[in-house]
C-alpha cells in the first residue's frame, strides 16, 4: 500500500496532500508506503509500481463545495496535479504502464481523496483555516480507509 | 473581416500560457504571440530567508526541472559566500545532473515532441501521446522509455536523498559520497543509457529524417528563422550542462560574447510587455526592436539546438560523432566563418539536438562513474555565511538558468532574481509561431492539423511555464483565434 501527498508546499491550500502525509508519519502505519510528490503523470506510475493499492491526497478546487470538504473519488476523475503537462494524465500513465506490464494497482484500488482547497495560487506555507481544521479528519479517513480496504 | 486566433489549452505543457493568433480581413496572419497570464512573485517570497535554503524551496518552483534550481541555487549561494565546492561533490552533482537530463529528454522526446512525427502531426489529439508512440513502434521501445526514466531517477533518489525534489546540496558539497558498492551498479545504467541514447538517435533517423513528410517538415522553410544563440560552454568550446562560460553567437555563427555567469547583466537585459507575465530578456549588443528575428534584432534562443550552435565540439565521442552528422545533414558544418558551423536555424531540429545532448549526458555519466575518485569521502566542508552577491547558473534542459542573489551578513537573502530556461526563449516562441501560423494559415482555414502544427513551433521549445512565471503548480492553456482590430473571438481550441 501506498499513500501518495501531492502539492507544492509554497502554495498556501495546495500543501495539504504532503502536510497529510508528514501527519500521517505519526500514526505508525503497518506496511504503508508515505511519499511527497509535486508532480504526476508518469512520475506518479513509478509511486505506483510495484504495489496494489493506493491513495493520492490532493487539494480540490471545486466552487460547488466548501472549503475542507472531503471528497473520495476513483482514479478516472483524477485532480489537476495527479497529471503532468510534461508527460501525461494519470489515466493514460496507468494504460501506459499496464501495456508495458508493470504490477499496478487496479483502478478501482486507486482511490483519490481530494480536500477542498481556499487558495491554492497564494505563496505561502499556512494552510487556511477551513482546510488546517481538516487536516487530522482526512488523516483518519484514510487510517479508516486502510483498515476498510484490508 | 480581421480574425483572431487563441490555443488554450496548449496541450503537453507545463504551466499556464496561451497562444493568440490574429488574422486579418482575409483571413491572413497578420501577427501571433505566446502569452502567459498567469502570477509571479516568487522572488520576492524569497527574501529574508537563509540563502541555503534556496535549494530546497526553488527546487519546489516546478516537479519538472528540481535538478536545475537545485543546482543553481547552490552555485549562487556558493558564489555568495564565497566558497568553492569540493571536487568529489562537484562530480557527483555533474553526475545527478547528467541522469536528470537523460531522464528529462527521454521524456520530452517520447511523450512530447517525439508523437508529432512518430505518431504524425494530422493524427487525432488524443492518439499523439506516448501510448500512441508505443503502438506505433512497439511495446518494447516503451519498457525501454519507462526503463530510462526510472533508472535515472533511481540515481537521483539514492545520491540526492529524494527522488522528485532532491535535497543533497550543501554548500561547498553534497550530502553524502558515493559508496563504492554503488558505482558498478551506476556504471551499469550509465552504459544502457549510451545504448538507449544510440537507439533513440537511429529510430529518429529511421522514422522522422528517412520519411519523406516529416524529413521535409524538420527541414522546411516553415520552421526556420534565424535569431541569435545562447549556450554554456567549456573551455575548449564543447557545451557544459552543469555550468561554465556563456557563450553567445549570432545569427551567422560569429562569437559576440563569451562571459562568466556573474556577469549576465552586462549582455542580457529583460523587456516587460503588459500582456505578459513572463519577462522578453535580450542582448544588450543588439537591443530590443520588437518581435523581429534576424541579425539587427536582440532576441535569442537558448535550447538544445543553440546549445549545440555556440559549441565548437561535442565533449564526448560518440556525441560528436552525432554533432558532424547532424551539422553535415543541414549543410552547416565547418561552413561559417573561421570553419566554424553555420548555426541551424530549422527550429524542429531542435528535436534532433536534444537526442545528441541525450547521447551527451549518458557519454559524460560513464566518464564520471570512470574517475578514480568518484567514490572520495570528501564531499562536506564547514562554510559560514557572509553579506556577498552570487550569481548560479547551469543549463536547464530548456536553456540557461541564472539564479541571482544578495545576502547580508547573516546569510540571509536580501534580492533575488531569476531568469529561467523558457524566459530566454519568450521572444524566440512567439517569432516560431507567427512564422508557422503564417505559412499555414490561408483565407481564414484553420483545421486541427492546422493549428497542431502551430503548436509543434511552440512544443520544440518544451516550455515551462510555472518555471518561467515562478509560478509554482500547473494550470491550463488555451489557443484562440481571434479579429485582429475587434477581438471578436472566432475559434478556441481547449484541449485537456
Amino acid at each position: 500500500m501506498v499513500v501518495i501527498g501531492l502539492g507544492s508546499p509554497f502554495l498556501t491550500d495546495d500543501s495539504v496532500g504532503p502536510r497529510v502525509i508528514r501527519a500521517l508519519a505519526d500514526y505508525n502505519l503497518p506496511d504503508v508506503r508515505l511519499v511527497e510528490a509535486h508532480a504526476g503523470g508518469l512520475l506518479l506510475l513509478e509511486e505506483l509500481a510495484g504495489t496494489t493499492r493506493a491513495v493520492i491526497v490532493d487539494a480540490l478546487l471545486d466552487p460547488r463545495r466548501s472549503p475542507g470538504e472531503l471528497v473520495w473519488a476513483d482514479c478516472g476523475a483524477a485532480t489537476h496535479n495527479a497529471a503532468c503537462s510534461h508527460d501525461c494524465t494519470l489515466p493514460e500513465a496507468l494504460a501506459i504502464g499496464r501495456a508495458m506490464g508493470l504490477s499496478l494497482p487496479e483502478d478501482g484500488d486507486i482511490r483519490i481523496l481530494g480536500i477542498v482547497a481556499r487558495d491554492v495560487a497564494t505563496f505561502g506555507e499556512a494552510l487556511t483555516g477551513e482546510v488546517a481544521r481538516v487536516l487530522p479528519m482526512a488523516c483518519q479517513c484514510i487510517c479508516d480507509h486502510l483498515v476498510e480496504a484490508v | 473581416m480581421k480574425q483572431r486566433i487563441t490555443i488554450d489549452p496548449i496541450t503537453r505543457l507545463e504551466g499556464h500560457g496561451r497562444i493568440e493568433i490574429f488574422l486579418d480581413d482575409a483571413g491572413d496572419v497578420t501577427s501571433a504571440y505566446f502569452q502567459v497570464p498567469e502570477l509571479r512573485g516568487f522572488e520576492s517570497f524569497c527574501v529574508g530567508r537563509h540563502a541555503e535554503e534556496m535549494p530546497n524551496i526553488t527546487n519546489r518552483i516546478c516537479g519538472i526541472c528540481p535538478e536545475a534550481h537545485h543546482m543553481a541555487a547552490i552555485k549562487a549561494v556558493e558564489a555568495a559566500f564565497g566558497v568553492e565546492c569540493l571536487p568529489a561533490a562537484q562530480r557527483i552533482r555533474e553526475l545527478i545532473y547528467m541522469a536528470f537530463f537523460v531522464a528529462d529528454h527521454t521524456t520530452h522526446f517520447y511523450c512530447l515532441g517525439g508523437p508529432d512525427f512518430i505518431v504524425g502531426p494530422d493524427a487525432p489529439a488524443a492518439e499523439r501521446n506516448m501510448l500512441g508512440v508505443i503502438r506505433k513502434v512497439g511495446l518494447d521501445v516503451g519498457r525501454q522509455v519507462i526503463d530510462a526514466r526510472r533508472r535515472n531517477h533511481e540515481l537521483i533518489k539514492r545520491l540526492g536523498g529524494r527522488g522528485v525534489h532532491l535535497c543533497g546540496a550543501v554548500p561547498g558539497g553534497w550530502a553524502v559520497p558515493v559508496a563504492r558498492e554503488q558505482q558498478a551498479e551506476f556504471r551499469r545504467w550509465a552504459g544502457e543509457n549510451v545504448e538507449f541514447a544510440r537507439f533513440s538517435l537511429k529510430m529518429f533517423d529511421d522514422i522522422v529524417l528517412q520519411d519523406r513528410t516529416y524529413g521535409d517538415l524538420v527541414f522546411s522553410d516553415l520552421y526556420c528563422h534565424a535569431t541569435h544563440n545562447m549556450g554554456t560552454v567549456d573551455e575548449t568550446m564543447a557545451p557544459s550542462l552543469y555550468g561554465g562560460r556563456i557563450r553567445v553567437v549570432d545569427t551567422a555563427g560569429v562569437q559576440v560574447a563569451c562571459y562568466d555567469p556573474a556577469d549576465y547583466l552586462d549582455h542580457v537585459a529583460e523587456r516587460v510587455e503588459p500582456w505578459s507575465y513572463m519577462k522578453f530578456p535580450y542582448l544588450k549588443k543588439f537591443g530590443w526592436h520588437g518581435f523581429v528575428d534576424g541579425q539587427e534584432s536582440g532576441v535569442y534562443h537558448a535550447t538544445p539546438l543553440s546549445r549545440l550552435n555556440v559549441a565548437d565540439r561535442m565533449g564526448t565521442p560518440l556525441a560528436q560523432a552525432e554533432f558532424e552528422r547532424m551539422y553535415d545533414a543541414f549543410n552547416a558544418r565547418g561552413k561559417g566563418a573561421g570553419g566554424r558551423n553555420l548555426p541551424i536555424s530549422h527550429r524542429l531540429a531542435t528535436h534532433w539536438a536534444r537526442l545528441v545532448e541525450l547521447l551527451h549526458a549518458a557519454e559524460r555519466m560513464c566518464e564520471l562513474l570512470d574517475h578514480s575518485d568518484i567514490c572520495d569521502p570528501a564531499v562536506r566542508q564547514t562554510v559560514a555565511p557572509r553579506a556577498g552577491v552570487g550569481v548560479g547558473s547551469v543549463e536547464a534542459p530548456r536553456g540557461t538558468l541564472t539564479h541571482h542573489y544578495e545576502t547580508d551578513e547573516r546569510g540571509v537573502l536580501t534580492r533575488v532574481n531569476m531568469i529561467v530556461g523558457t524566459t530566454n526563449n519568450n521572444a524566440a516562441i512567439s517569432l516560431s509561431i507567427m512564422k508557422a501560423a503564417r505559412g499555414l494559415i490561408r483565407g481564414g482555414k484553420v483545421t486541427d492539423g492546422i493549428l497542431n502544427r502551430i503548436e509543434m513551433a511552440f512544443r520544440l521549445y518544451d516550455p515551462c511555464c510555472s518555471c518561467a512565471t515562478h509560478a509554482l503548480g500547473k494550470a491550463p492553456l488555451e489557443l484562440l483565434v481571434r479579429h485582429d482590430g475587434s477581438g471578436e473571438l472566432l475559434d478556441r481550441i481547449a484541449r485537456s
